[in-house]
Parts: structure tokens; sequence; C-alpha cells
């Protein structure tokens, strides 16, 4: 939600979709609400195992905006990692909100072209 | 020069002098350790009856692995246990359900039938330790009460806790998806229970740790838990249950974060409005209805991923001011919190920092060793009025069930978080190696091999789950659950016989607590996943 906030702040428009969200509720949301962008925040390492359904269910409804994953529990080489699967960007707890803000509104930019 | 004040934004002085306590008396704000209004402890003598309980907060994989942990960690001079469920199991979801899948005993143990605590207690001495659970109160009181009484143990002896939270839970990580007054009564009635069943249990711990670790302040902090303690207290009493048959038994579980002394204000200040609130307001005459025990957990939220050794400083600090704020119990949250639920090496070091402050420092030997400091007395009176007011402010404001129901709470939770991130980036609440001293990545290798091994979801319990179901006379357990549907209908009976009764036929939480749904109207699966249990 503090993410939220610093995005809202920094003039995007931001669409909460609460805890608790399945890999099919999100792609749902994000085609429709047309997103540019799909965040994630993963405090615990379930994360992994929910990226490829993610992928999946985001192609099956036709979205093409990039992911965006941002946690605690995401270190450098998670990042790595997920980003070799299809991750845009992935941001763990040393990143600073003027990285997370400026690379979401690059994504969106290149989303919204 | 940056403003001076504490983390709950009290105005500090350079210095304190005996101006700060003037028109002060001590018979009236301290009085002596162990004795009314226990600004200065709640025992007189705390080291001659073997000190804090330390511990650490523990639960992972099934419960056969949080069993061999327990040993581990009782081995090494570990007092007491303290065990918290993965998210499944704190959210009341079977190890079946859908949603569990990949989250199985990753952030703590996998509960949810009695063969499950039969395995957690396995060898361990029910009636010579304490067994604090961070746990759904209702259905962990049923499962030690079964295995206790299983194993010859009087339930009667039990010690220990379990963690009361029904006002806030919904809104700051343990969603039951119940409606308000099922959780309020769950709370009433598992303490009802427990106040003849397992009378030296500690049924009805307030948990303000896990409220306030998303960025509440002490002050906010207290002023929720005394809402809720009283919120609690005046349901039990409307039920007909005498205040000193449950008030001896109430302790709160706080927080403690890096602000030195606020946080040791805050403890005395707490010790000293529990004493006032429960003579004054509710007529407790036993003075152990006037005692509140105090135990903490140190905050996670003060730990950082970056140079996780410092952690284990924070700790210490953190450890050091309990213990002089006269904390009853300690658990130090663990140098590699920021990434996962504790390993052993560092569980080892939370237990040695306690037992380090204890057994080297000396600063136990006296009780209350800050009392009379004019700064820690002029800062413990400041906390006490301003938690005072804040709980008149609150409880001004409306009926619990109302503000939980309308997001007045959750909007108090959510103003804080993002106020931390922002003091956090704006560089207002310094963290070293965060917003101040920090290293390059490259060079930040110190315990990140240990802090970052992940655990992998203990999928066998799914199936083992599902055997079960099929193992036990499920016409049995169908009307156990039918039983306890029909009680929870009735809004004056107690539910916690009808709980412990389908607990020992097999039943499982989720069964369990889908049936209570069901009986407030709900759906038994909030996801809608799963078919109804009955």
């Amino acid at each position: 939600m503090g993410v939220a906030r610093m995005l809202r702040d920094a003039g995007m428009e931001v669409v909460y979709l609460g805890r608790f969200n399945m890999p099919g509720d999100i792609a749902k949301a994000a085609l429709e609400e047309g997103a540019d962008v799909v965040g994630l925040s993963c405090h615990s390492w379930e994360y992994l195992h929910y990226l490829d359904p993610l992928l999946a269910a985001l192609r099956e409804h036709d979205v093409d905006a990039p992911i965006v994953v941002g946690g605690s529990v995401v270190t450098a080489s998670d990042a790595r990692a997920i980003q070799s699967r299809g991750v845009a960007a992935a941001f763990g707890p040393t990143a600073e909100s003027a990285e997370i803000v400026a690379t979401i509104e690059r994504l969106a930019r290149g989303a919204t072209k | 020069m940056t403003e001076r004040r504490t983390h709950s934004r009290i105005p500090l002085k350079p210095v304190y002098g005996p101006g700060d306590l003037e028109g002060w008396s001590s018979a009236e704000r301290l009085g002596d350790p162990g004795a009314f209004p226990y600004t200065r402890g709640a025992r007189a003598h705390p080291e001659e009856r073997g000190g804090w309980i330390q511990r650490e907060l523990s639960g992972e994989g099934d419960p056969a692995r949080s069993n061999a942990q327990f040993k581990y960690l009782l081995s090494k001079g570990q007092m007491g246990l303290d065990v918290i469920g993965d998210t499944p199991t704190m959210a009341c979801l079977d190890p079946d359900h859908p949603y569990a899948e990949h989250a199985v005993g990753t952030q703590g143990v996998s509960l949810c039938c009695l063969d499950d605590y039969r395995e957690l207690y396995r060898d361990l001495p029910l009636d010579r330790i304490t067994l604090s659970h961070s746990l759904q109160p209702a259905f962990a009181i049923a499962g030690l009460y079964c295995v206790a009484r299983e194993r010859g143990v009087s339930p009667a002896v039990l010690r220990g806790s379990v963690l009361q939270v029904p006002f806030y839970c919904e809104d700051t990580g343990y969603a039951l998806h119940m409606p308000f007054e099922l959780r309020l009564r769950l709370a009433v009635d598992s303490i009802a229970f427990c106040s003849e069943e397992m009378p030296r249990f500690h049924s009805f711990l307030e948990d303000t740790y896990y409220i306030s670790d998303g960025g509440l302040d002490a002050v906010e902090e207290m002023a929720l838990g005394f809402v809720e303690i009283r919120g609690i207290v005046r349901a039990l009493l409307e039920r007909g249950v005498a205040i000193d048959s449950f008030a001896p038994r109430i302790a709160i579980l706080v927080n403690c974060r890096m602000d030195f002394f606020e946080e040791i204000a805050k403890i005395r200040a707490t010790r000293r409005l529990f004493a006032r609130m429960m003579r004054d307001e509710f007529g407790a005459r036993d003075p152990r209805s006037l005692a509140v025990n105090v135990a903490a957990h140190t905050s996670g939220l003060s730990l950082t991923a970056q140079q996780p050794v410092n952690n284990v400083v924070r700790g210490t600090t953190q450890a050091l001011a309990l213990a002089l704020a006269g904390a009853q119990a300690i658990e130090v949250s663990t140098f590699d919190e920021a990434f996962r639920i504790p390993s052993p090496e560092a569980h080892l070091v939370g237990l040695r920092t306690q037992q380090v402050i204890q057994l080297e420092s000396g600063v136990t030997r006296v009780a209350d060793p800050l009392g009379g400091s004019y700064f820690v007395e002029s800062l413990t009176d400041t906390m006490e009025r301003r938690i005072e007011a804040r709980v008149l402010e609150i409880e001004a404001a409306g009926e619990p069930a109302h503000l939980c129901e309308t997001g007045w709470f959750r909007r108090i939770f959510q103003e804080a978080m993002e106020r931390h991130t922002r003091e956090l980036a704006d560089g207002t609440l310094r963290k070293v190696g965060v917003n101040v001293h920090g290293i390059p990545e490259d060079e930040d290798v110190l315990l990140r091999e240990v802090a970052e091994e992940k655990i992998e979801p203990f999928r066998g319990r799914i199936d083992a789950i599902r055997a079960h179901r099929m193992r036990r006379d499920a016409g049995r357990v169908t009307a156990a659950l039918r039983s306890l549907h029909t009680c929870a209908s009735d809004r004056n009976a107690n539910l916690m016989r009808d709980i412990v009764a389908a607990t020992e036929l097999g039943a499982t939480m989720g069964e369990m607590a889908g049936v209570l749904r069901m009986a407030y109207g709900r759906p038994a699966d909030p996801f809608g996943r799963v078919g109804d249990p009955i």
C-alpha cells in the first residue's frame, strides 16, 4: 500500500486489488481496467510459484502489460531469476522509491505506445 | 538541528531534572515492584522466579518438524515455547485448500486437526513448560486441551497463552473472514472456557505486536490494544463471567522498537493504566487481576535486509530495553527476519542474546532499575496520558463492531504504514544500512547465505490431510459439525464444548471455521473454492 501511495503521488492511476488474489483474478482485473503495468506485492515466497500461472493467465486474456514484482523477500538473485522467466522488473528491499517510480513510468509509456 | 522528539512524536528536552517531577508522588505513581499500581513490575522479586521467560517464536513445516525445532530450542536453554501457524493455518484454511498449496509450512507450522497437535507436542513436558500459541485461539485451545487429557495431564495445570485478536485481525494480517460478532464470540467463549478448565493458562493474550508492526507508533499500539482489551472485558462481563475469574489471566504481548526509553516508558505506563482500569473501572479485587503480565516480541519492522548482522545489534538493544522494563517473557526477532522465518542459527543467536543479557550484564539484579529517573518517570507519565486520551478518543468514535466493519481501524493501519514508508524514504526515521551508512551490495555478504535460504512448501501435508479425511468416521464428524452449527446459531451458548468434541472426532479447523461462518450467514469458504462441510 505504501507503494500504491507512492505511485499515486507520482501522478499514476493505481487500482489496488487488495490481498489474496489468484493469477486468474489478476489477469481479469488487468483486462477490465486496461492496465499498462501489473504490479505484484509479495512478502512470502509464494509468488515464485504463481508467476508462471500468472504469465499464462495474462496471455490467455490477451493482456500484454509488463509484470513488476516488489517485496521484502525478493533478493538480487531472485530478481535475476524471475526476470529471465518474463518479469519486466523486480524490486527487493533495497530499492529506492525514485527507481521504482521511474521504472514503472518507463514500462507504462512502453505499454501505451 | 533535528527536532528532539520520540518515535511517537513526544517532544523531549535536552535534559531532565527535579523540576520535571514537581508534585509527583512516588507512592501514587510508582509504589513498590509487585504492588499497585505495578508501574515497577508485576512481581516483587522477578529474579527469584528465574527472571523472564526466554523463548523464540517458532514453528515451520509440518508438526513433526516443528516439534524437532522446539526440542532443539529447549535443549539450548529456552524456557517456554511460542508457536505460530503458517499463513493458511492463521486464516483457518486446511492444507488441502487450493489457496494453501504453495504456503504450507513456509511461514509457520501447518496445523489443522488433533493428530497435528499430538505430533506438535510429542514428548514435551506439557505440565512443566509454558506453551504460548500465536494461533487462532479457540482451535488451539481445543487441540492443547485434548492432547493434555489424552496424556493424563490435567488441563488445570497447563501454563502458557493464546492470543486473542478479534478486533483487528481482518485488517492486519490474520484475516479469518468472519464477521466481528463471531470473532468476538470466539474470544469470549474460549476465555470463559479456560477460566473454568485451564485456570493457569493465559487465554487472553492481547497481542499489540502484530497490529503495530506495520508502522504504528507506541502510543497508537497501546491505545488500540487497550480498546480491544476493554471491548473483550465488557463482552465477558455481559456474558456473566466474573472479572476476577479471568482478569488474572490477561497478558499483553507488546512490540519493542528501537526507541529505547519510549519502549520502556510504554511498558511501565501500560502496567499502571491496566491496574487502574481493572480496579476503578471494572471493579477487580484480586491483586492478580491488576498486575498484568507483559511479554514482548522485538520489532521485525525495525530489522533490515541490508547488512543483516546489524539486526543482531538491534535485537540486543531491544532485549535490553525489555529487561530494564521488567518484561516477563521476551522473544527476539531474528537477524534473518527480513527474508524468512528463523533459521536455527538465527534462533540460537536470539536466545543467546537474552541469556547474555540476563546472565552476564547484571541489569536484572534489582527490580525496575530505572525507577525514579527524572526522564523515565516523566516520559512514563506522558505515555500514560497520551495512551489514555487516545483510548477515549477511539471509544468516542463509535462502537468497535461499527468501526471494524466500516474500515475505520483499517485506515489507522494504512496511514501508519504509509507514514513509515515516507519517513524511511525522507530520512526522518534513520536506519543504518538503509538511508545512512549503506554499503555496496557486493560487500554486503555477512550472514547473507543463511538469511536467503528458502523453505520449500510442505506439500506432503496436502495428501496427508486428504488421507486423514478418508480415515476418520465421516458420519460422526458430520454429526459433530452439525451440532457445532446448531450451537453457533444460539448466540448465548458457549462454542467450546462443541469445538472440543468435533476436534476429538477428527474434524479439521477449516471445517469448523466453515460451519461457524455458515451459522453467521457467510459462505463456509471465503474464497469459494471448496464445498460446504455440512
